[in-house]
């Protein structure tokens, strides 16, 4: 009885709204499993007959050599900076973040334009061998080399804030112990970071799950390109909804490896003061083998492919920005701007809710929203997809208008995917400014909502504009829940390069990848900050 | 009794240890009592149960005869008419000084409000410092300006926690007896929790030990 009384005492208006909207953003998670209960149809039978292997062995194998491959990236890079001191070591301790503000699928486009029949790759490989050298990137091991150069900053960034913070005791001690660079890195360095690694690598491979861009264009039947033929070749939307399960899978698998690494043995790494660690200096050989390395790795993962869309752009820019590109400009502009505000002012009150609260639902509403990011678009495109289909019946019924054709069904979409970014990162605002200020405010006499606006709102407002930034940056680079679910004739930037590409004219879409690229630099800068603090 | 906690159980969420259970304590109006003990025992709790920012498991409390929790009742900090000071001040970086000390004064007509933070700032000898920001101000000014914000109001009952945990050693004496003429102008009951027995033997008219 006082229990249940308890409870009641504990919610709070900003609890309703908090769960009302949580509750709204998880209607398409919802409607999947209600949808997945539906028998198999006569698709479905086919499609696991012939296909479901393919697509399961494609799966796994861009998820493991990708997220494999990423991390030794990131890691060894990652080790190579904050352990040692080389030439031009600076300047890439930055310049190693840039990769990741290039989408993988314009990374794609650049590169199979780069190698194709007269792309300059080939070009100067012939030239060299004298024969003409053609190099297949349109496969899986493409795919892999794409996701690689192009996603493995995340586990770069993650760990080398973990490195750089809790390393040193531990790299001094191994190296009085007469230990050389090479077994550290193997026997101190890659047992530690173990946890930090998985989950940058968990962050890559949600990055390869939810994407739809590369394995389309590359031709590798994956979960995303299924899901997206089945929707849109047969209309079966409930066989699509199966193959989206098996996707979710994955990302399961993906989620359960990182818990599982970071989980068990968890050190006492915390306990260690953090220090830095005083660099060693790479002799004049070695340290120019350490530059060379890193400046391949940025060089294949930035430099070359925008050096190639800028030319590319100076050729086609007179042709390529027309109406219909300004008026892509524009969709993007007004879609990004109007889902990141509706996300920042959502964020902020589950993340309120979720702080002022004592009782279980309101936290447990913050944690949900976290699930949000690890759906692939093309599953949440396909739950709003169904949402809309029944709230649609309604809106035709009672006002004769279809939420079908309209924006609105993308941009909650948007919101349903991008909330969890927003969320978190106004979570950490809170969690910098504590609670007493907030306790303060109520003891002098104002009530939650008052101090929410005179107290709290002045001190996390830097958060939520970095969260406002990250958001507007992600929605300009989003392709998957854009193609399912864009009305008629609506096209973004991120849906005009991926045309350009599909329509085999590559070298048009450059201008608009140059805008996402220099778009989505703002977030490697946010990142780099969040890093140093 | 002005002040009466009565039977009071109280645990952390997550945690299966009681950090206080039957508890009991009762302070007169105009007392000053402090209450010591070993960190982790539980004091700064019973200031934040006080002050409602926790809320009983079981047992009941009454300021001034008013209940203010009990099984059904949960009167919320902002409407105890509870003063407290911080351990870390928490005083609001984005206002000044005399922002600071008016902010409990929302309910107050403007030339009352100015009146009462004029009178403070003259109370903790700080009348020229009313428009600087806290981070322009030393440790033993920001506590300072913490009291006066605390009092502002006029509170029923003042709690300080730990109030001098963060001042220099030479500091403490001047300020022990500073805070001690305040609370004597003002008139409150003030209950205040500390380790350091110099404190409880300068400002304190009675001792708990939890």
């Amino acid at each position: 009885m006082t229990r249940l009384y308890r409870v009641f005492r504990e919610i709070h208006s900003w609890n309703v709204l908090a769960i009302a909207i949580v509750t709204l953003t998880s209607v398409p998670a919802i409607a999947i499993m209600r949808d997945a209960l539906v028998p198999a149809t006569a698709n479905w039978s086919h499609i696991k007959e012939y296909l479901l292997t393919d697509y399961i062995i494609n799966t796994a194998v861009l998820f493991g050599f990708s997220g494999f491959f990423a991390s030794m990236l990131g890691l060894s890079l990652a080790y190579l900076i904050t352990v040692f001191d080389f030439p031009l070591r600076n300047f890439f301790r930055w310049a190693l973040i840039l990769p990741l503000s290039i989408p993988a699928y314009i990374g794609a486009y650049t590169y199979s334009g780069m190698v194709d029949y007269t792309g300059a790759v080939t070009k100067l490989l012939s030239w060299a061998a004298g024969r003409l050298i053609l190099l297949d990137i349109m496969s899986v091991p493409g795919a892999i080399f794409i996701f690689t150069f192009f996603l493995f900053p995340y586990v770069y960034v993650i760990s080398r804030g973990f490195l750089a913070k809790f390393s040193a005791p531990f790299i001094e001690s191994a190296r009085m112990l007469g230990k050389s660079p090479r077994q550290i890195f193997l026997t101190v360095v890659l047992p530690l970071s173990r946890g930090v690694a998985a989950s940058g690598c968990a962050l890559v491979l949600m990055e390869v799950a939810n994407d739809y861009g590369v394995v389309s264009f590359f031709g590798i039947p994956t979960f995303s390109v299924a899901i997206f033929k089945v929707w849109f070749g047969m209309g079966d939307i409930h066989s699509a909804v199966r193959l989206s399960l098996y996707l979710m899978g994955f990302v399961l698998a993906a989620v359960l490896l990182e818990k599982a690494l970071r989980g068990q043995k968890r050190f006492s790494i915390t306990t260690a003061k953090p220090r830095e660690l005083t660099r060693q200096r790479l002799q004049k050989y070695a340290g120019w083998l350490a530059a060379g390395y890193c400046l391949l790795v940025f060089g294949f993962g930035f430099v070359f492919p925008v050096i190639q869309l800028l030319v590319w752009a100076l050729l086609t820019y007179t042709e390529a920005v027309t109406g219909d590109f300004i008026q892509a400009a524009a969709n993007t502009l007004v879609a990004a701007a109007i889902c990141a505000a509706v996300i920042v002012v959502c964020a902020a009150i589950i993340t309120n809710s979720a702080r002022i609260s004592r009782s279980a639902p309101a936290r447990l509403a913050s944690k949900l929203t976290v699930l949000g990011y690890s759906i692939p678009g093309a599953v949440i495109a396909l739950g709003v997809l169904i949402f809309f289909a029944a709230l649609s019946k309604l809106t035709e019924a009672v006002w004769n208008y279809s939420l079908l054709t309209s924006v609105f069904m993308l941009y909650f979409a948007y919101i349903v995917r991008f909330l969890a970014v927003g969320c978190s990162t106004i979570e950490n605002g809170f969690d910098k400014v504590g609670k007493t200020f907030f306790e303060a405010s109520r003891t002098l006499g104002r009530s939650i909502t008052a101090t929410f606006f005179q107290v709290d709102l002045k001190m996390i407002l830097p958060s939520m504009l970095g969260a406002f930034a990250l958001v507007f940056v992600d929605m300009t680079k989003e392709l998957p829940l854009t193609l399912i679910l864009r009305p008629f004739n609506y096209n973004t930037l991120a849906s005009k390069v991926y045309e350009y590409a599909h329509d085999e004219r590559i070298q048009y879409s450059a201008p608009a990848a140059l805008i996402i690229i220099a778009v989505c630099i703002v977030s490697v800068y946010y990142l780099s900050k969040a890093e140093k603090e | 009794m002005f002040l009466k906690m009565q039977d009071i159980a109280f645990r952390y969420r997550h945690s299966d240890k009681c950090v206080l259970s039957g508890f009991n304590l009762s302070v007169a109006k105009g007392e000053v009592v402090a209450l010591v003990g070993l960190s982790g025992c539980g004091k700064s709790t019973v200031l934040r149960l006080i002050a409602g920012l926790e809320a009983p498991e079981c047992g009941s409390i009454s300021i001034n005869g008013r209940i203010m929790a009990n099984e059904l009742v949960f009167v919320p900090p902002e409407k105890r008419n509870v003063g407290m000071v911080f351990q870390d001040y928490a005083l609001f970086p984005h206002l000044t000084v005399a922002e600071n000390i008016a902010f409990g004064l929302t309910r107050w007509d403007r030339p009352q409000r100015a009146e009462r933070v004029v009178r403070l700032l003259r109370l903790i000898h700080m009348e020229e410092y009313c428009d600087r920001y806290p981070y322009q101000l030393s440790g033993g000014q920001q506590q300072r300006v913490a009291v006066a914000r605390a009092l502002a109001p006029g509170p029923d009952l003042f709690l300080l926690d730990e109030p001098f945990s963060n001042i220099d050693a030479a500091l403490k004496e001047s300020m022990r007896q500073e805070i001690r003429s305040i609370l004597q102008a003002e008139e409150v009951t003030c209950l205040l929790v500390t380790h350091d027995q110099s404190d409880v033997a300068d400002m304190a008219g009675r001792v708990i030990r939890i």
